[in-house]
């Protein structure tokens, strides 16, 4: 693996180029890909409410391993010997794919009911106040590794909007992303230069006249102010190229145009839950395949987000923080709702992967470069204290983790071994290509007892 | 430090030598590449002064010289860049070889930077200008007075706007207006990150370090234009859809003029929706009476899902009414139920009747299945808590009476409800086809009446033009800008045109660079003075974040903006004026702290937070364990917020500035700066320690309150209500909070303190509350004995000057650990004016851990070997005195050593409940601190010498002439936004003569700097 030593040492590229520097500056980056020439692909699925461990952990565990598991101790089975908990087995023929991590824990980031920005960026959000963002968060770092004409997408459930909205996750420090609240929003823009080509035209004629009106200004400066001149054209110049290569794409992006339902026009008031997932889950999964994006940050849901439709709940709305206080609808006890609800979430999983697989890529599928995580925005319960963070990993062949197919459980925070939310965003960021030595604040408790915490989990690393 | 010297000119001349180089490399370009061979005399210096280390048989460093010819254009260009940079720092070959000649050195790097010039990838010219570069321009020559009559200048140039400045500029454009509250009173604040209700992205975020951050040398890159487009668009919406909507009818009037036919059409059309909406049903049966009915679908009411049993065991908890309501709400239900279950013809109905009544409105309408599905089931399961919250809520619901538009209106409803209404429609279906036919018509009309005149067109570009970039358009220009807005028109329509146009006039450059350009004649050095709307611009941004003030536009306006006088007075005005609040700190005000503001320019008081840099605590993340108390971000801001008042109170007096800032003894520690309010707060909080101290508060019941309700009226301590003993929040019941209350109030005076630290704290908000008390902690201020001054800046033990202040002792501290070497380098950089190299990428700097050792003995283990310690010597015999204080900034003479191996006593993590009595650090071992150092650099004998710790250090710095140039050298970067070079010299004597003359002014430095020649005089670019 390359240290940050020797990538300093070696690499053509400045340090600032590939440190976490509050810049947009990806959009004009060359294509990165990866050893196979595929560029890999990164999924975030944010829920709320937690992800309780013992809900995730498998329920046909040997009374050995149960036991560490409710103790907390470290231990690694192969899925494929043990059954899968009731809600995770849409997924089951999937299971090679998997790994269910649990034991990495969050607390440098905010929990309780809400982590905003946070969880996907290690520091205290101050309860989503601007000044707080940090820095920018892992999805838009590893965006810089594998850029794309939208860079990065972010689309979100959260508070029932619609249309675009400001998001959570964080192109740079003090910076928040906006995102597309409803499919049929996230369909129209992302597919701009297909369903509205004036749009995206009128964008370059107002370029075309800037570019114009500085290009005058060069005749009369010299020196550096004549370079910086040169390169502000050239960056004008660069968008307008950009937009016109969407425009001339916009042949082939019609072919993965997703087709959406009548209900979901105008945001989609009447859609019920499980049809607003799967239009989201049929526009993103179209983003990907039409290459407007790598990386995709997707707030299925947080405590907010009207929910309705749910088997057993058909004919009601039912709300995901009054679940979490175990306070129920229509007769249906809270915790069955919250079961009901996750299904729904890994039946986008289980669409994202079939589709993905069936999608041919180089000696492979699509699926094959792509990772996506599940997890809970604020830890491990409806009020979590980021003690333990539970992820579901679903990824393909080429994946440049070595966790396939395994439930694994680390050390508990505070022990020898253990992991964070940091180290886990480490291990994605070394495994790509930014050696950075550690992403996100430490905790404070590993520091507080001198225990080795920063950097990736060498034991992902291939 | 006479190896670190370098001269302006030698840059100078550097730099002339890699731009010839370049030029010549341009011209080549059409040569064929040939194989790269290092030239004879190059070979032959490199072999007489680095192979010895560097080469086959020795790769000090992991270099290799002696193979240059072999490796591949990349990375032989990153070696070059490398080895150029460590033969003009003269940081090769090590002091302690045989070093070259001048001649070997200049020939070195001419032909390195000829190298590297050719492939344009020479990274040195860049670094010379960023602001950790400055202090390489010699100091003693500076000052020396050998300089001064070079004339000063900067060059023509434009410079990117800050973060702060970007801010100013939206909330400017979209009149933005911010209020804070100091105490009970409301004032009216400029600055912060809020803009209007919108998220723009900042592009222009300045790093993240101590120091001067904002220069001149920045670019607006793609970067910056791909965020600014989408700033661009929102802007625009936002103008176009909320505030030319809004109540300022003077705000961009084109805009409503253009949009004046639609506006009307929109308003017609929304009157119409509106009217149907709520009335159509009783319209319909006036305008169909019995047969109404007959025209409607047949009812078909939901199925709901059924209830099923609970299994046994299994527990159900219903969740709450206001739960229900939020549900109700969210399905656009919730008005028309409560409405109706108050209207007296329906209120008596009984629960099926009423449900049936509303199913059958939401079907009649048209209401999606779905969505009547989701009400019926909340009728079902909630009614009977509905109809209680309709008696508790009945004044705030307001019933819907008729009231039927103007007679024409009606006319055109009713005719259009005939035309479209056929036999099976809902209300709803109806409603749409009429509204479609009025769209289109009203369409038809403005396609009739034309695009907007060229008039009208112009008037918005004037407009745009003055209120995005602050001046009218030239006529070219505002021709040209006529052609872009009517092809927007004729392809977008009307208001995406306008839009458009907006987003243009944000995505100009001159609307992300300020403009700093001469005018007029030149002088006998070819120099010119700014033209006077720059200089307008560059005094106003030199000040403050927002454009020129009406005087200073005026001024510069008005031809009086043309001589040093002219800048002088305006200056010094703006230096008076305190009739502005601004905003400190967006975290903080994020934070709620409301004091957060000063009155006086605010760029002053930011160069020294940038200066010594102790905004930083607050992002040094930390462990309320090792505090020792919980809400340790609230007192970390409080200790930030109270470091500014510091520095506040030290500028408003403007005497022996630099002095009193490293070396005052007073602080302000819980205090709001207002010494009357407090001395008020301080007062209560004694009389009603007088009033209870003799009785047996302790074991009063809540009865005996009621002997003390007088009194307990009078000071009203807070959620404690003689006249409601029974009351209770989520902290306890009256009694409680009363003894609650006391203890902090007993604690607080029963030590013989002379006054009482204000407030009930742990319990409060509002005005008469301050969060952060823990505060008191970070000055080893235990709250159970602790002498509170109301009348502050106060004494402070084992205090002296910022250096000591726990905000700047934290933002130069770890998480876990104290940092010695950052404590040190920054004196030695910023005021010592000398230079560290960057830790070399060979080295991966780590202290090692030893359960038995001071960090201080572990730092010396670490960094004691000689290739360390020739940089180490210059920051940790400075860093060491600061041992004092650990890293919360808490005076120590013993340090714990925080190993599980070393613990004596383990406290609790978490307290039980809130008890500022409690401390619940962990008690290790411990050894006593070593705050002895070694002070170098003053170039002052009397200072220079053996160190007793950083109080003795802070001292000599405070008498330290140097130091005041250094600081001077720093103020001159942060107002010019540049290095500083042998030319500008005279500015920089003058400045110091200027608060020399002036009883140690800053605002003399700064009026100093201001009217120099470096700041006055331009030259243009050279080629």
């Amino acid at each position: 693996m390359t240290n940050r030593r020797n990538f300093l040492r070696t690499s053509a590229l400045s340090a600032g180029a590939m440190s976490l520097a509050p810049s947009f500056n990806q959009l004009f980056a060359a294509q990165g890909v990866t050893g196979t020439g595929m560029p890999k692909r990164f999924i975030f699925i944010r829920k709320s409410s937690g992800i309780r461990p013992s809900e995730i952990a498998l329920p046909d565990f040997s009374n050995k391993d149960k036991a560490l598991d409710e103790k907390k101790q470290p231990l690694e089975v192969d899925l494929d010997k043990h059954e899968l908990p009731k809600w995770l087995r849409g997924l089951d023929a999937h299971k090679a794919n998997m790994t269910i991590l649990q034991g990495l824990s969050a607390k440098m980031s905010e929990n309780v009911h809400f982590s905003y920005s946070s969880v996907m960026g290690c520091f205290k959000s101050n309860r989503n106040t601007l000044s707080a963002i940090k820095r920018a968060t892992i999805d838009f770092e590893l965006a810089k590794l594998f850029p794309s004409p939208f860079g990065h997408v972010e689309l979100s459930f959260a508070g029932g909007r619609t249309g675009i909205v400001s998001g959570y996750s964080a192109p740079s420090p003090q910076t928040r992303n906006y995102c597309y609240a409803d499919p049929d929003t996230a369909r129209s823009e992302l597919f701009k230069s297909v369903l509205n080509p004036q749009a995206v035209n009128s964008d370059n004629d107002m370029l075309s006249f800037l570019q114009g009106k500085e290009g005058l200004r060069t005749s009369g400066i010299r020196g550096h102010e004549k370079r910086r001149q040169e390169a502000q054209i050239e960056s004008i110049n660069a968008i307008r190229q950009r937009n016109k290569k969407l425009i001339a794409l916009s042949g082939s992006l019609a072919k993965h145009l997703p087709e959406l339902a009548p209900v979901h026009l105008n945001g989609g008031a009447n859609a019920s839950t499980p049809e607003k997932q799967e239009a989201m889950t049929e526009v993103l999964i179209s983003a990907l395949k039409a290459g407007l994006t790598n990386v995709v940050t997707y707030t299925i849901d947080d405590l907010g987000t009207p929910v309705t439709g749910l088997p057993g709940n058909e004919t009601d709305r039912v709300g995901i923080h009054p679940l979490g206080h175990d306070e129920a609808f229509g007769g249906v006890p809270a915790w069955k709702t919250r079961e009901q609800i996750r299904i729904s979430h890994v039946n986008q999983i289980n669409t994202i992967v079939e589709k993905l697989k069936q999608a041919p890529e180089g000696n492979g599928t699509m699926f094959d470069n792509t990772m996506i995580m599940y997890f809970p925005e604020n830890g491990e319960t409806h009020h979590g204290i980021g003690l333990e963070s539970p992820f579901l990993i679903m990824a393909g062949n080429n994946c440049n983790l070595d966790i396939a197919g395994r439930y694994i459980r680390l050390p508990v925070l505070g022990t020898e071994g253990h992991k964070t939310l940091g180290n886990l965003y480490t291990t994605l960021l070394n495994a790509h290509g930014n050696p950075i030595e550690h992403y996100g604040d430490l905790d404070l408790e590993m520091a507080r007892k001198k225990l080795d915490q920063s950097g990736a989990i060498k034991q992902f690393m291939t | 430090m006479r190896r670190f010297r370098i001269t302006a000119v030698a840059c100078t001349a550097l730099l002339n030598i890699c731009l010839i180089e370049w030029a010549a490399a341009s011209a080549d370009k059409t040569k064929p590449e040939i194989t790269f061979q290092v030239s004879d005399n190059v070979e032959a210096i490199l072999d007489k002064r680095c192979y010895f280390c560097h080469d086959e048989d020795e790769q000090k460093g992991d270099i290799r010289l002696d193979n240059l010819n072999d490796l591949d254009t990349p990375k032989r260009l990153d070696l070059f860049n490398r080895m150029q940079e460590q033969v003009y720092f003269r940081h090769m070959p090590p002091k302690k070889k045989k070093q070259p000649t001048e001649e070997e050195r200049n020939a070195l790097l001419a032909y390195l930077s000829t190298e590297l010039g050719i492939h344009k990838a020479s990274t040195l010219e860049g670094k010379l200008q960023k602001p950790e570069f400055g202090n390489y321009v010699d100091h003693t020559k500076l000052f020396s007075g050998e300089y001064k009559d070079e004339p000063g200048f900067t060059f023509d140039r434009r410079w990117l706007i800050s973060e702060y400045i970007f801010n100013a500029k939206f909330q400017r454009i979209l009149e933005n207006k911010s209020q804070i509250k100091r105490g009970k009173q409301r004032t009216s604040v400029v600055g912060g990150s809020k803009i209007q209700n919108l998220s723009l992205a900042n592009p222009f975020l300045l790093p993240n370090a101590s120091g001067v951050r904002y220069y001149a040398n920045e670019d607006l890159t793609g970067g910056h234009l791909s965020s600014m487009l989408t700033n661009a668009q929102n802007t625009s919406e936002y103008i176009t859809n909320v505030m030319v909507k809004g109540k300022n009818a003077k705000y961009l009037p084109a805009i409503n003029q253009i949009m004046a036919l639609e506006d009307q059409h929109h308003a017609t059309l929304a009157s119409r929706r509106e009217f149907l909406e709520n009335f159509i049903a009783r319209l319909s049966d006036e305008i169909y009476g019995d047969e109404n009915i007959t025209l409607l679908p047949s009812y078909q009411p939901v199925t709901l899902k059924d209830v099923k049993e609970l299994e046994k065991g299994e527990k159900y908890k219903k969740a709450p009414i206001h739960v229900a309501q939020k549900m109700l709400k969210g399905l656009e239900a919730d008005t028309m139920v409560f409405r109706l279950l108050m209207d007296p013809v329906h209120s008596e109905k009984s629960d099926d009747q009423f449900r049936d009544l509303c199913e059958q409105t939401w079907f009649y309408f048209g209401d999606h299945e779905r969505k009547i599905q989701g009400r019926m089931t909340l009728l079902r399961d909630y009614l009977t808590e509905f109809r209680e919250h309709v008696e508790k809520a009945r004044r705030k619901i307001k019933p819907l009476i008729y009231k039927p538009l103007a007679d024409s209106e009606m006319a055109v409803i009713e005719s259009a409800i005939r035309k479209h209404r056929n036999k099976g429609h809902y209300y709803g279906e109806i409603i749409e086809k009429c509204m479609a036919e009025w769209t289109h018509g009203f369409e038809q009309d403005r396609i009739a009446a034309g695009p907007p005149s060229d008039e009208l067109l112009s008037a918005l570009v004037g407009q745009l033009s003055v209120q995005i970039l602050e001046r009218s358009p030239d006529k070219k220009e505002a021709d040209e800008y006529l052609t872009l807005s009517k092809s927007y028109v004729a392809k977008l329509g009307k208001l995406k045109a306008i839009q458009k146009l907006i987003q243009t006039f944000i995505l100009a450059s001159e609307f992300s660079y300020r403009q700093e350009f001469g005018g007029g004649s030149a002088d006998e050095h070819g120099r010119q003075m700014l033209s006077p709307r720059d200089a307008s611009y560059a005094i106003a941004y030199a000040l403050t974040d927002q454009s020129p003030d009406a005087e200073l536009a005026s001024a510069a306006e008005s031809g009086k903006l043309n001589t040093r006088e002219d800048y002088k007075r305006e200056v010094l005005r703006m230096l008076k004026n305190r009739d502005t609040n601004y905003l400190i700190d967006p975290i903080l005000a994020d934070k709620n702290y409301n004091d957060n503001s000063t009155n006086a320019t605010i760029r002053k008081l930011r160069f020294f937070r940038e200066f010594f840099g102790y905004p930083a605590a607050l992002t040094v993340f930390k462990d309320e364990k090792r505090f020792g108390g919980d809400r340790l971000g609230n007192a970390t801001s409080r200790l930030l917020n109270e470091a500014d008042r510091l520095v506040e109170h030290i500028l408003e007096n403007d005497t022996n500035v630099f002095e009193e800032l490293l070396t005052t003894e007073k602080f302000y520690v819980y205090h709001d700066g207002d010494n009357e309010r407090m001395q008020v707060a301080s007062d209560r909080i004694k009389s009603i320690y007088e009033h209870f101290k003799d009785t047996d508060w302790k074991n009063f019941k809540k009865e005996d309150l009621l002997d003390h309700k007088e009194f307990l009226k009078e000071v009203k301590m807070r959620s404690i209500d003689p006249d409601k003993l029974d009351a209770r929040n989520r902290q306890g019941d009256t009694i409680k909070l009363f003894k609650k209350s006391m203890t902090t109030i007993t604690a607080r005076l029963d030590k013989g303190q002379k006054e009482a630290a204000p407030f009930d704290m742990y319990r409060g908000y509002g005005s008469e509350f301050m969060q952060g008390e823990n505060v008191a902690k970070f000055f080893n201020y235990r709250k159970d004995n602790w002498d509170w001054a109301a009348i502050q800046p106060a004494k402070v033990a084992n205090r002296k000057g910022l250096l000591t202040h726990p905000a700047w002792l934290i933002a130069f501290a770890k998480n876990t650990e104290t940092d010695p070497i950052h404590r040190g380098k920054w004196v030695r950089e910023k005021l010592l004016a000398g230079t560290i190299p960057d830790v070399p990428i060979t080295v991966d700097a780590v202290i090692p851990e030893d359960h038995n050792k001071t960090l201080r003995a572990r730092l010396a283990g670490a960094t004691g070997a000689k290739s360390c310690w020739k940089c180490h010597v210059h920051m940790n015999p400075l860093g060491n005195t600061f041992e004092s204080y650990d890293d919360f900034g808490r005076f120590r003479t013993q340090e714990s050593l925080e190993y599980p191996d070393n613990l004596i006593e383990k406290k609790p993590d978490k307290p039980k409940e809130r008890n500022h009595l409690l401390d619940l650090r962990d008690i290790y071992k411990t050894l006593p601190v070593d705050s002895k150092g070694y002070l170098k650099g003053t170039e002052d004998d009397a200072l220079d010498g053996e160190l007793k710790d950083a109080i003795d250090l802070v001292e000599r710095l405070g008498k330290s002439r140097r130091v005041r140039q250094s600081i001077i050298r720093h103020a001159f970067r942060y107002f010019m936004g540049r290095n500083e070079s042998l030319s500008d010299s005279k500015t920089l004597i003058d400045a110091e003569q200027a608060y020399v003359d002036n009883g140690g002014s800053f605002d003399a430095v700064i009026v100093s700097l201001l009217t120099s020649d470096s700041f006055i005089y331009r030259k243009p670019i050279e080629n």
